[in-house]
């Protein structure tokens, strides 16, 4: 086994020594760098090492995509152009009603699509790399959501690519509310003694709200970081509860982190609401759940 | 001989970074990265192993925002570890080999636990102890396989 302990001078001496120092000094340094900078050294290591082989997962995301089922694909069109058409006239009369009451156009978010793509290697379980940036109108901070729901935000946004963190990030924040019952909360991470048992949980919410079993938790929009009437999964039994003046509830996640392949980033305008949420038959929200607290009906412009 | 280890060591790098990052695989594909690295360890100096860990280490840092340079880190540290063993070992046997894999792949993902911080590491059990052994088995079974396919082994 001549690799494993053939040739070589023991040692290396001082110089060797002091080198390795070097290297390792060098690590700390990069360590205690700030964020901006950290991004930066990451970011142009992605863009020239490290592109041929992003390329290729984009390459093999892409084509999975398209190999779709065809017949699933339908059946999502079919189902946002029933909501498209049943919304026109609320639209309409929206804007109408806006109209007389003198006020301005709400503009709601611009989405881009995305191929999200995991790194797989140490360090990196809770982000994903995503074809867009800067270039694309992304900014970090911008919201990612996926057909199922909320998925998580942008956290690096380069000139045609960015990072992305999900809901497993331990940073990961969203200001949530239960369409109709006027609860409000926010939703965070919880992590589990192993990584599966990961868990959202509803906090801040008051001890006397009466909240359901299976009740869908949706962003506020409260923040301005997530348009209103995203997704984030059910109501899935008490967390716990401190004294009589508040609760906490476990939520049964919409969007799995493993699964998602595909995804839209707010452009712009992450502020307002999110449109009706497709009833699909992968467990869409249904369309009155996406109301606001005011219950101003299915399309939540909440106007 | 020397050139042939490092065309080696440069392979099992690009391959790390197809199976991982381009097929995306994650933990279904072996380290190869600390595999490589470990083998270069026996063949350099200490200062260039902590270098060519260093250089290892930032590559895996710049796919994730979690803990920059705690791999770049970890890796130096190991490249350390690993030249200063010809020290202590002169290894021969596949009793060596294996042990030098696992132990050397098992410390590389402890160091790393250690130096992610607290706020990003998952619990000691899952991810030192569960992962990390199984993932240090895994690596031993690889590396093992690099040296018979390389022909290595046979040159003792």
């Amino acid at each position: 086994m001549a690799v494993l302990g053939g040739d070589f001078e023991i040692g290396g001496g001082r110089r060797q020594v002091v080198l390795a120092g070097v290297f390792v000094l060098a690590g700390i340094a990069i360590a205690t760098l700030g964020e901006a900078t950290q991004q930066r050294i990451a970011g142009m290591l992605r863009g020239s090492v490290l592109r041929p082989f992003v390329a290729m997962q984009e390459g093999l995301a892409q084509q999975r995509t398209r190999a779709g089922s065809v017949d699933q694909l339908r059946v999502r069109v079919d189902s946002l152009a029933a909501i498209v058409t049943t919304q026109s006239v609320l639209v309409e009369e929206n804007e109408t009603l806006r109209r007389l009451l003198t006020l301005s156009e709400r503009l709601g978010p611009d989405f881009r699509s995305a191929t999200a793509l995991r790194p797989g290697t140490s360090g990196s379980e809770s982000i994903f790399l995503l074809d867009v940036g800067t270039d694309d109108g992304v900014h970090v901070g911008a919201p990612i959501i996926s057909p199922e729901g909320l998925v998580g935000k942008v956290q690096d946004a380069g000139a045609s690519s960015s990072v992305g963190i999900d809901w497993t990030h331990p940073d990961f924040r969203a200001s949530a509310m239960i369409p109709g019952a006027d609860v409000y909360g926010i939703v965070e991470n919880r992590r589990g003694a192993f990584r599966e048992e990961d868990r959202l949980v509803l906090t801040g919410t008051a001890y006397n709200e009466v909240v359901l079993d299976g009740s869908d938790v949706v962003t506020s929009g409260l923040g301005g970081v997530y348009p209103r009437g995203i997704p984030i999964g059910t109501i899935d039994g008490v967390a716990d509860s401190q004294g009589t003046w508040r609760k906490s509830y476990w939520l049964r996640p919409r969007v799995l982190p493993g699964s998602i392949t595909h995804v839209l980033v707010a452009a712009a305008g992450a502020g307002g609401d999110a449109m009706s949420w497709p009833d699909d038959e992968d467990g869409g929200l249904e369309p009155d759940a996406v109301r606001d607290s005011s219950g101003s009906g299915p399309d939540g412009n909440g106007s | 001989m020397v050139s042939l280890t490092f065309v080696v060591i440069a392979g099992l790098a690009s391959l790390h970074f197809l199976l991982h990052v381009g097929f995306g695989l994650g933990r279904g594909a072996p380290d190869l990265l600390t595999i490589g690295l470990l083998l270069a360890a026996r063949e350099m100096r200490i200062g260039w192993s902590a270098g060519l860990g260093f250089g290892f280490g930032i590559l895996e840092d710049a796919l994730s925002v979690l803990a920059f340079g705690a791999n770049a880190l970890t890796m130096s540290l190991v490249g350390m570890a690993g030249a200063a063993t010809r020290e202590l070992f002169v290894g021969d046997s596949w009793l060596f080999v294996v042990s030098y894999f696992f132990f050397g792949k098992w410390l590389r993902d402890f160091v790393h636990w250690v130096l992610m911080g607290e706020e990003l590491r998952r619990p000691f059990t899952e991810q030192v102890l569960l992962q990390g052994l199984t993932g240090a088995a895994y690596a031993a079974l690889a590396g093992v396989v690099v040296l018979v396919v390389t022909g290595f082994s046979s040159e003792s």
